[in-house]
């Protein structure tokens, strides 16, 4: 291809800058669906439970242990149980770490900001068993749902007699966040992308973008139903699993016995 | 408005969750009833999408954004029992698998956005679209609907935070769980809510129920058509007085003496705890006398310390490794 054969107009050169717009919403908005979708596959690569641990054992002691914390009123056990969190989180790796300590330090400055004005007024007790109270309960959850496969944790409420509508309501539901969330990134994208220069009818797009993700999810809904069916679902949700238990099991118990001992102890209920 | 743990006191999580039981049967019953079989999924789908809702921001005058709950649009769209099961899976998911509101207040968090505001919503979207014949009721009630919903949730999360300190203080009169009255909690909710959060709510609302009016009428939850009966006024008002019933309960499950509980009481309205603590004079130093930690014994300190010491530095050896390797790690924002 010869100089001559391209229009001459392809060889100017243009200098269009696009009038800047703000987007800031439309970046939010990305931003937190892609922490979100990363959250979601991170979680669906783990092969298995990370400390082998049977769900069922980590879920009901996780639920104790926040009950625990949060009736406590000795200063002592709350830094107890503290410690026994850092010291589980010094096993995971890094990332994990990471983004657990990030929400939880948030939330625990958070609360910090918020109870400050009663320590202005003389009340440290607030500031200085709820804070550390808080930090303990966010990371105890994180925790939990680094260390263990999601599919494993409804499985475990399975346990806990909860009726099958909400088992199964709750895993499709994890799997369309997946689903919706991709659909609905894609279209974000399309209206950032096509959004050059001033667009004024960007925000009336946001509320189309939800409104089609509902169609979409609907329609989602009634093709999951039909597959189903033709597998022979009969709305009953069962799960079928052998019990083993592990070495890692029984470590975790004791640990956690030790860890209601201490409450007793320190909350001087053996004194009385 | 998710409340994390430890801003409620046990007692009052379980008095929530307790609350939230009958609804949970009756939402699953009445579902099993008139959802059809081959809409079930559309329950997760529709937590999905109340659970990606919050994702949405949403710009607001002022130059910040903000995200809609998303509730009454739920209850108007699919239904009321349906949105209330979904929002509730919605929250589950959050606080199991985010850490996103807590585990005990669960039941508090799902009074207040699984059942107050989809149900306040509905109804009063219904009660006006019966009243307005025109096109312009369904509008209205929409906006009423969504506007009161959010904030009666608001509110009751208000006065569920507010009502701690009159209820649950250790020996020297200090709240032990979150320490603002009803006269701080109420009003700082509803400020941000009447001016932000529920403007935000009507808006993606309206803006998302037009649009699927528009591109595909039929989806949209028709209800029974009924009057509506003054028992869903008294659910109205129960849903709107039961918080304050915890007022009673609340001294019924309490963990403290006799001469506490007249105390409460008899303190009426001045229950500043703020002049009593500072009489009483909390001394923080006496928890840590000379760096020992109160009521052990130095050894169990020191090796308390110690663990501590030994997991932070672990921690923060693994996080910068991490952070030199390329930081994959910090994308995680």
């Amino acid at each position: 291809m010869t100089e001559k054969d391209i229009p001459q107009w392809l060889l100017e050169n243009e200098n269009y800058i696009p009038k800047s717009d703000k987007d800031t919403f439309i970046n939010k908005s990305i931003l937190s669906l892609l922490s979100l979708l990363s959250h979601i596959q991170r979680q669906s690569r783990h092969k298995t439970d990370l400390f082998g641990i049977n769900a069922a054992f980590s879920v009901i002691f996780t639920i104790l242990f926040i009950i625990l914390l949060s009736v406590s009123r000795s200063m002592v056990f709350v830094i107890t149980a503290n410690i026994y969190l850092l010291l589980v989180l010094c096993l995971l790796k890094a990332e994990d770490i990471i983004t657990i300590l990030k929400t939880s330090f948030g939330v625990a400055v958070f609360t910090f900001i918020i109870l400050l004005p009663t320590a202005l007024y003389g009340n440290f007790y607030s500031i200085t068993m709820i804070t550390p109270k808080v930090f303990a309960s966010v990371t105890a959850v994180n925790i939990l749902s680094r260390s263990t496969r999601w599919n494993s944790i409804t499985g475990a409420l399975k346990t806990f007699f909860i009726p099958d509508i909400f088992i199964l309501v709750l895993d499709i539901t994890i799997m369309y966040i997946t689903m919706l969330g991709e659909f609905s990134l894609n279209m974000l994208y399309a209206l950032k992308l096509r959004s050059v220069g001033r667009n004024k009818n960007k925000r009336n797009s946001l509320s189309g973008i939800a409104g089609t993700m509902f169609i979409k999810s609907k329609e989602m809904a009634e093709e999951t139903y039909a597959a189903m069916e033709c597998r022979g679902f009969t709305g009953d949700y069962r799960i079928y699993r052998k019990f083993k238990f592990s070495f890692a099991d029984a470590i975790y118990i004791i640990v956690n016995a030790v860890i209601i001992f201490c409450f007793i102890y320190f909350g001087g209920y053996l004194r009385k | 408005m998710h409340i994390p743990d430890n801003y409620l006191s046990p007692s009052t999580c379980a008095v929530m969750g307790a609350a939230m039981i009958p609804v949970w049967v009756m939402a699953v019953k009445k579902v099993k009833e008139n959802v059809p079989k081959e809409r079930i999924p559309l329950l997760g789908v529709g937590a999905a999408f109340s659970f990606l809702l919050m994702m949405f921001n949403v710009p607001i005058p002022g130059g910040t954004t903000a995200h809609a709950v998303g509730a009454a649009l739920l209850a108007i769209l699919l239904g009321p029992w349906p949105a209330c099961i979904s929002v509730t899976i919605a929250l589950l998911i959050q606080a199991l698998l985010f850490g996103d509101g807590g585990i005990l207040a669960f039941g508090a968090n799902c009074f207040n956005m699984a059942f107050v505001a989809p149900f306040v919503g509905y109804f009063i979207y219904k009660f006006i679209k019966e009243r307005v014949k025109s096109g312009k009721g369904e509008y209205i009630g929409i906006i009423a609907g969504s506007y009161i919903g959010i904030n009666m949730a608001a509110l009751c999360a208000a006065i569920e935070f507010g009502i701690q300190p009159l209820l649950f203080k250790n020996a020297a009169g200090l709240p032990l769980y979150s320490p603002y009255p009803l006269s701080v909690s109420v009003p700082a909710m509803m400020v941000s809510h009447l001016a932000i959060a529920g403007v935000v709510e009507v808006i993606f609302t309206v803006a998302i129920y037009a649009f699927i009016k528009r591109v595909s009428p039929g989806m949209i939850y028709e209800g029974a058509k009924q009057k509506i009966k003054p028992i869903y006024a008294a659910i109205v008002a129960l849903i709107i007085l039961s918080p304050l019933g915890l007022l009673a309960a609340g001294t019924a499950w309490g963990e403290w003496g006799a001469d506490e509980i007249k105390n409460v009481i008899s303190g009426g309205k001045s229950l500043g705890f703020i002049p009593e603590g500072m009489k009483n004079g909390f001394n923080f130093n006496a928890l840590f006398p000379d760096y020992a930690i109160k009521g052990v014994p130095d050894i169990v300190g020191y090796i308390l310390s110690a663990l501590a010491g030994a997991a932070i530095l672990i921690i923060i050896f693994k996080i910068v490794s991490a952070l030199k390797k390329g930081k994959p790690a910090k994308i995680q924002a």
